[in-house]
């Protein structure tokens, strides 16, 4: 199954190239962080479908069209800017990241932890914890720590 | 005749030597003299004086006044069919009450200068809607001055270059570029070319960036992170520069890669134009925006 730099590849060139949508490998991780990326306003919609096209009625998922299946995002931009310019990864598996939640909180005030930069005006960090893939300030507001995956801006 | 003519009257005297004070010469001596005006001052005795007069004989003065005689025209082409008619003039009347402040001319006479054709000038009229006082108002500084030379077939041809930042420290900067044989005038055509090329920068407080920012421009690499009121400007001299004439006054900055000043200071110029700004992030995620410092800690 793809790694979470596989997503952030094809969103970042999928922007950079100006698509309207892009089709990602349908798995619940990419499902997870897409979810977080819709409700941050990153992109625009997020549905399932095969590889030509979204669905458009409902079709389950079967072993006879898994193959196929892929998850389609329609990309924001304004004025010929795009709306995330970058997602990149954090936690490596030659180098695993994982913050408590003052080291969280040290991250969200604008202090670096643990050789991570501090969060930008506007960027985001997704995580992975024990209550699900999270964002940075639903994960604060829960008070769980867990593994930075990627960081989004 | 009445007093209005005695008024009128320009007197008549004549410079003489030896002159005895007589009504007979004086008729004699005003000689062509206007017969009606000198019957009105007959009665009038102009003396006159000598050096050799004796003792016995008063001693006065001929005062020589400006005459319309034809004796001593005051002009060869002025007579007295060419006089300026004053008959017409009122002492009273035709001088007005409302006095000039003072005695100058408003018009000065009309000179006849040869134009001067000067070769090669620099001319200061710019198109802004900035007026003259505000521009001069401007900071400028010329960060790069040097000498270039064009290789020709006829040789070296050397030029001085400059590179000029404008900008009134409230957010309005640009940058101008200059050649010509002089330094002066070089810097001139480059500070004409800043200010017409100015625009106007955001930023944050008045006083900084709103994010920390990251550009490329050739090989050269810019980083400017926003800091907190008091930091002050700690960057490179020609950022440091640039920033003064925006108006940023908390910045901290590190140029990597090439460090030429020419490419410094167009970097750091498309680095502030390339800003993002929280508000437009805000707009297009469609989030709500609160500035934590303005609402919270009470910053102005």
């Amino acid at each position: 199954m793809p790694r979470i730099y596989d997503l952030c590849a094809r969103v970042q060139n999928g922007f950079r190239a100006r698509l309207q949508s892009i089709a990602v490998p349908d798995t619940k991780m990419n499902l997870a962080v897409c979810n977080i990326l819709y409700r941050e306003g990153f992109v625009s919609a997020v549905a399932r479908g095969n590889h030509m096209a979204p669905d458009a009625t409902y079709t389950p998922t079967t072993t006879d069209n898994i193959a196929t299946r892929r998850l389609w995002l329609t990309l924001k931009y304004k004025d010929n800017r795009p709306a995330l310019n970058s997602l990149s990864v954090v936690s490596k598996p030659s180098k695993k990241v994982t913050f408590t939640v003052n080291q969280m909180k040290d991250l969200a005030a604008g202090r670096r932890a643990k050789f991570i930069k501090p969060l930008a005006p506007g960027e985001i960090a997704i995580l992975n914890t024990n209550r699900g893939v999270l964002e940075l300030e639903e994960a604060l507001k829960q008070n769980v720590g867990g593994e930075i995956i990627a960081r989004a801006s | 005749m009445n007093a209005r003519d005695s008024l009128k009257f320009t007197m008549i005297a004549k410079k003489h030597k030896n002159l005895e004070t007589t009504l007979s010469s004086q008729y004699s001596c005003c000689q062509g003299s206007m017969q009606s005006i000198s019957r009105a001052f007959s009665k009038l005795s102009v003396a006159s004086y000598s050096k050799t007069l004796n003792a016995a004989v008063p001693c006065a003065l001929i005062r020589s006044y400006a005459t319309t005689s034809n004796r001593a025209p005051r002009h060869r082409l002025l007579d007295e069919s060419n006089a300026a008619d004053l008959s017409k003039v009122d002492p009273i009347l035709d001088f007005s009450d409302n006095k000039p402040a003072n005695l100058d001319q408003s018009k000065t006479f009309p000179f006849n200068r040869p134009p001067e054709v000067v070769l090669n000038t620099v001319t200061d009229n710019v198109d802004t809607p900035l007026d003259r006082l505000e521009q001069m108002r401007l900071l400028k500084k010329a960060l790069v001055v040097k000498r270039v030379v064009n290789m020709n077939g006829k040789g070296k041809q050397p030029s001085m270059y400059a590179l000029v930042v404008v900008g009134n420290g409230n957010g309005l900067a640009g940058y101008g570029e200059g050649k010509d044989e002089e330094a002066s005038r070089a810097v001139r055509k480059a500070t004409n070319r800043a200010i017409k090329n100015m625009r106007y920068f955001e930023r944050y407080d008045e006083r900084t960036l709103a994010m920390d920012v990251s550009h490329k421009f050739h090989a050269t690499t810019i980083h400017l992170r926003s800091r907190p009121p008091g930091f002050g400007n700690r960057s490179n001299h020609y950022i440091h520069e640039i920033c003064r004439c925006v108006g940023i006054h908390d910045l901290s900055g590190k140029v990597m890669g090439s460090r030429t000043p020419m490419n410094v200071i167009k970097a750091t110029f498309e680095a502030l134009q390339h800003q993002k700004f929280p508000e437009e992030i805000a707009q297009l995620r469609g989030k709500k925006l609160a500035d934590v410092q303005h609402t919270y800690y009470g910053a102005q």
